[in-house]
């Protein structure tokens, strides 16, 4: 039997593309697309709601079947876990909608449908990779992910810096899914399965050959492109500055959610078996401290705010792998924790980036002077969601942090958490240089910065939450426990 | 009219305060009153926020004297002979990793809270020349002050590290915006080196929480483990990394270079909170989690840190002789008297380390009374240069005055409290050296002995240079004035303290030993 409930955020969202690919098919050219927004918005807040009911469902155990909704021979399954990164993923996506809305007006495109739609296909994708139970059907949903992100990071066509980015972005994308899928053959050949917790049992009773090895490492290779871990972030500059500004934070924040979700499956529960564990623990634990490390240190010199958010989405990669190396039911509640406040740091400050280029139409960060007195909002917007993300109290990154470099000093990886922690305050220089910009420079051009009220709800959200989350963690923080409980 | 405002404003919360809490039973049941010492400041930040900008000033006045009525309080709640922890407030915050809400003070900390009071209060007066951004400057001074009154009432790692961090921040923004000279610089420096030794703090204190077999950040059951909770490799592998972490904001050589540059361009206020204030806890923090924690590792490693502290206190002192910025003088007075603080903690002896807890007192008091002083002064000279001040005396007699008596403190002259913590200090390394113990304290008690010596000639020399003498610049002559009432009264307010706690200073000292003593029990100090 198949459970529609499995899959609804997803019908939800695909739904809802359709629907306005059509109505802008129907539509006559010259009429207003503020109409399409709200259709977009509306059907990714009905995606969230559906989460809501499902997580009552799996709560108060009211649903039919016993346990967390399943289709497709259980491929599909919306587990504790699942319905958590499924959050972050939707609200990330509505956040993105706010920012599409500013950034169109100023950039105007006439295919704000298309990339609408598409923008929802790509979370659709997102949103199922975090309930795949199975490589292939992880594989195709990563897929959905990538090929519409290849397509939003190029969206705005007559712009060089957004074609070299999609054409980057592609490029890399297709050879590390190739990679991936090489991997996935290759587990595929060692096991006779592709279901995930299928793996872990054959794996169980197997010893560590080289083919296994080779297979886990073109895994962690293919997959590790996708959160832009060193040293397969190449592309990640490059692609950040180019893509239009959304788009750049729906990858900021989406894209490494998914990757997240789709390594927290495949490893903890598919490749935990004795043999191969300390291979890829302490193959990540390298990865993990040279994107910390590089991350941190090539961001110093940036002064395009852009490409300085994508270096840091690298540090911020390698601090939230650090947590998830260390695993255990710490481990994956600091990493569930951590992706959480990320998503209201990172989308406060990439609103406040759209926001401002829009009035003035740069990414400089010397262009940012004085924006305490042109609109003090986005001055504490930049304050509390670039120190959050630097992780200095009362903000929440602090208390992310803690637990995850809690976490790695559980396992033993001590010398990992003091790397992170040194590098933290390396990041602090760039983040402070914005800040000092935003807060204590003096404005060139004093014009007001004029913002819509929804995006002043949306920017005083981010604020509250990163605000309140740092030092009273505990709603949150038991949410991510209880689904970290679930997996292990 | 005015200064009748000034006092109805200071006294109206602070008698309201103080009576609140009198009853033993009915007031601190009401609220808890060490959590409404940490509110009381974040909630002014708040409330200057959202209220006009000439409102500014008055609330935070109203709320430092709010506090000033809340601290007395816990002053005289906190018995002396019961001794440990009291005023004990706690909550369950984080259960899956043993965080609480936990505040509470023992002796030690009931100094610490006075401590923070007072200067919050001197510092919202001495803040009321701020003109640019008013209400901005009083939100970050408020939130600074709500950091370091958390930081000194946390009896939970978590907590403690959050407030400690989080009153790095405004400080940023106070020294970037409202400072002067190379701000930007200095704030730059002063927030990445304390948030780096912060840094080492984090990760120790992890590694605590997972290697004892307790399990928790609480600090009380942390410092009552067996000399051997953690074992011996532990205790010496981190008890010099927390040392220095925690050194860090406490100016220990060699990362003392934050702060003359740090207090050189802050505006007054925030030098005074700083030095007086947040570097105290550097001091408070090493005798708070390190030395109970680690005994072990600290006695391994004390007789070699001790160094350090030496370095400090003469250095610091022979870098001041050659300043040419008044500021600067201060800054790096301020650096050698923390040293003698560190110096105290390293001897290892009650006494010593009393020395060192009222020393903090005392150098808070102090320094924040000398920042005060210097601000002032720069306020209706407008050049700090040594070489272009002069004559001062006869143009303001009554802020003179009050510098030599700032002067004088910082020396140690017996009457004020620098004396006491001083005396403490140096009787503490003297049992240290001369009961067979470590050979190094007999060499080091002369040398710190010495720093009194060099304070005394770098103080004279700024009191000669800057009150006495022939002016050197005719418009100060014509434009400088002697201190108003709402600058007098603040510095006027430190000096009655420091009087206070040099002319009586049993109770001060029997709270510091209500922490001492059971500390150095447990440790075991120098034998």
């Amino acid at each position: 039997m198949i459970q529609v409930s499995a899959f609804l955020p997803e019908l939800w969202l695909v739904g809802t593309a359709i629907v306005l690919l059509l109505l802008d098919l129907i539509r006559g050219k010259q009429q207003s697309k503020d109409l399409l927004y709200w259709i977009a918005g509306l059907g990714t807040l009905g995606a969230l709601i559906s989460l809501a009911c499902l997580n009552g469902c799996c709560a108060a155990s009211a649903c039919p079947a016993s346990g967390p909704a399943q289709a497709f021979a259980g491929f599909l399954k919306t587990d504790p876990v699942a319905l958590f990164f499924k959050g972050v993923i939707l609200l990330a996506t509505l956040i993105t909608l706010v920012m599409t809305f500013r950034y169109f007006k100023s950039h105007g495109t006439y295919y704000q449908a298309e990339f609408l739609a598409i923008l929802l296909f790509s979370a659709s994708g997102a949103s199922a990779l975090t309930s795949a139970q199975e490589i292939v059907t992880l594989y195709i949903s990563l897929e959905t992910l990538t090929i519409s992100s290849y397509l939003l990071a190029s969206f705005m066509k007559k712009d060089k810096g957004s074609n070299e980015a999609g054409m980057k972005y592609l490029l890399l994308g297709a050879f590390s899914s190739a990679l991936l899928l090489l991997g996935f053959s290759y587990l595929y050949g060692l096991t006779g399965t592709t279901v995930i917790v299928d793996l872990a049992k054959s794996l169980g009773i197997q010893t560590l050959s080289p083919m296994l090895a080779l297979a886990v490492i073109l895994v962690i290779g293919g997959l590790a492109f996708k959160i832009s871990l060193a040293p397969f972030h190449m592309w990640t500059p490059d692609v950040y500055e180019g893509a239009p500004t959304p788009v750049t934070a729906f990858l900021s924040v989406v894209s490494k959610t998914a990757g997240f979700a789709a390594f927290v499956r495949l490893f903890w529960v598919g490749l935990s078996a004795q043999a191969v564990l300390p291979v890829w623990v302490g193959l990540f634990a390298v990865l993990a401290a040279m994107s910390i490390i590089l991350g941190n240190l090539e961001a110093l010199a940036q002064h395009n705010i852009k490409r300085l958010m994508g270096y840091s989405s690298i540090a911020q990669a390698g601090y939230i792998s650090t947590g998830f190396l260390a695993g255990g039911q710490l481990g994956l509640t600091a990493v569930l924790f951590y992706v959480f406040v990320y998503l209201f740091a990172n989308l406060g400050v990439f609103l406040a980036i759209v926001i401002v280029s829009s009035k003035t139409g740069s990414d400089e960060i010397a262009d940012y002077a004085g924006m305490w007195k042109r609109s003090p909002l986005i001055g504490i917007v930049l304050l509390v969601g670039l120190l959050s993300l630097a992780g200095v109290p009362p903000f929440a990154g602090f208390s992310g942090k803690w637990y995850l470099f809690g976490a790695a000093v559980h396992m033993g990886y001590t010398w990992l958490a003091l790397v992170g922690m040194v590098f933290s305050v390396v990041s602090l220089y760039y983040y402070l240089q914005v800040v000092r910009q935003a807060l204590v420079a003096d404005a060139k051009d004093s014009s007001p910065i004029e913002m819509n009220l929804l995006e002043k709800a949306v920017l005083l959200v981010c604020v509250i939450f990163t605000v309140t989350l740092g030092f009273w963690p505990t709603p949150i923080m038991n949410v991510a426990q209880a689904a970290a409980t679930a997996l292990f | 009219m005015f200064p009748v405002q000034v006092l109805a404003t200071i006294m109206v919360p602070f008698a309201a305060a103080f009576g609140f809490f009198h009853s033993p039973t009915a007031g601190p049941n009401l609220l808890p009153i060490l959590t409404c010492f940490i509110l009381i400041p974040n909630l002014a930040a708040f409330l200057i926020m959202a209220s006009p900008e000439k409102w500014a000033r008055w609330i935070s006045l109203f709320s430092a004297s709010l506090e000033l009525g809340v601290a007395f309080r816990v002053f005289t709640l906190y018995q002396t002979t019961a001794a440990g922890f009291q005023l004990v407030e706690q909550v369950p915050w984080l259960n899956n990793f043993g965080i609480q809400y936990l505040l509470g003070v023992d002796g030690m900390s009931t100094l610490m809270v006075f401590l923070v009071a007072c200067v919050y209060f001197a510092g919202s007066l001495i803040s009321w020349s701020i003109s640019m951004r008013v209400k901005e400057y009083f939100v970050l001074f408020s939130l600074l002050v709500g950091g370091v009154a958390g930081a000194y009432t946390s009896l939970d790692l978590f907590f403690f590290f959050l407030f400690y961090e989080f009153a790095v921040l405004p400080m940023y923004l106070l020294v970037g915006i409202w400072g002067s000279g190379r701000k930007e610089y200095a704030a730059m420096k002063l927030t990445l080196m304390l948030l780096a030794g912060s840094a080492f703090m984090l990760v120790g204190f992890l590694a605590m929480y997972f290697t004892s077999n307790v399990h928790t950040f609480d600090i009380r059951v942390l410092g009552d483990l067996s000399q051997t909770g953690f074992n011996t490799d532990f205790q010496n592998f981190w008890f010099p990394l927390l040392f220095l972490g925690f050194g860090v904001i406490a100016a220990v050589f060699p990362f003392h270079t934050w702060s003359p540059d740090g207090y050189g361009s802050a505006p007054t206020a925030a030098s005074m909170l700083h030095a007086g204030v947040l570097k105290s806890l550097g001091g408070y923090s090493i005798i708070r989690v390190a030395l109970p924690a680690l005994p072990l590792g600290a006695r391994h490693w004390l007789p070699l840190l001790v160094f350090l502290t030496i370095v400090n206190i003469l250095y610091a002192a022979i870098v001041a002789l050659k300043q040419k910025d008044f500021k600067y003088v201060i800054a790096y007075s301020s650096v050698s008297h923390c040293g003698a603080i560190l110096f105290g903690i390293c001897t290892l002896q009650v006494a010593g380390l009393n020395g060192a807890v009222i020393q903090t007192l005392s150098h808070g008091i102090v320094a924040a009374m000398t920042f005060a002083l210097v601000g002032t002064v720069y306020g209706k000279a407008h050049t700090r240069e040594l070489a272009k001040l002069g004559g001062l005396g006869a143009a303001m007699p009554v802020l003179g005055g009050l510098f030599v008596a700032a002067a004088m403190a910082n020396v140690g002259l017996p009457g004020l409290s620098g004396f006491v913590g001083e005396f403490l200090i140096f009787l503490g390394s003297y049992r240290s050296g001369f009961h067979g113990g470590f050979d190094v304290f007999q060499v080091l008690f002369p040398t710190a002995i010495l720093a009194i010596v060099l304070t005394a000639i770098y103080y004279l020399r700024l009191v000669q240079i800057v009150f006495y003498g022939p002016v050197k610049d005719p418009h100060i002559k014509e434009e400088a004035k002697d201190g108003t009432f709402i600058e007098i009264l603040p510095i006027a307010f430190l000096l009655a303290v420091s009087l206070a706690v040099g002319l009586y200073p049993k109770p001060f000292v029997d709270l510091s030993n209500a922490a001492i003593a059971p500390l150095i029990d447990h440790i075991g100090g120098f034998k």
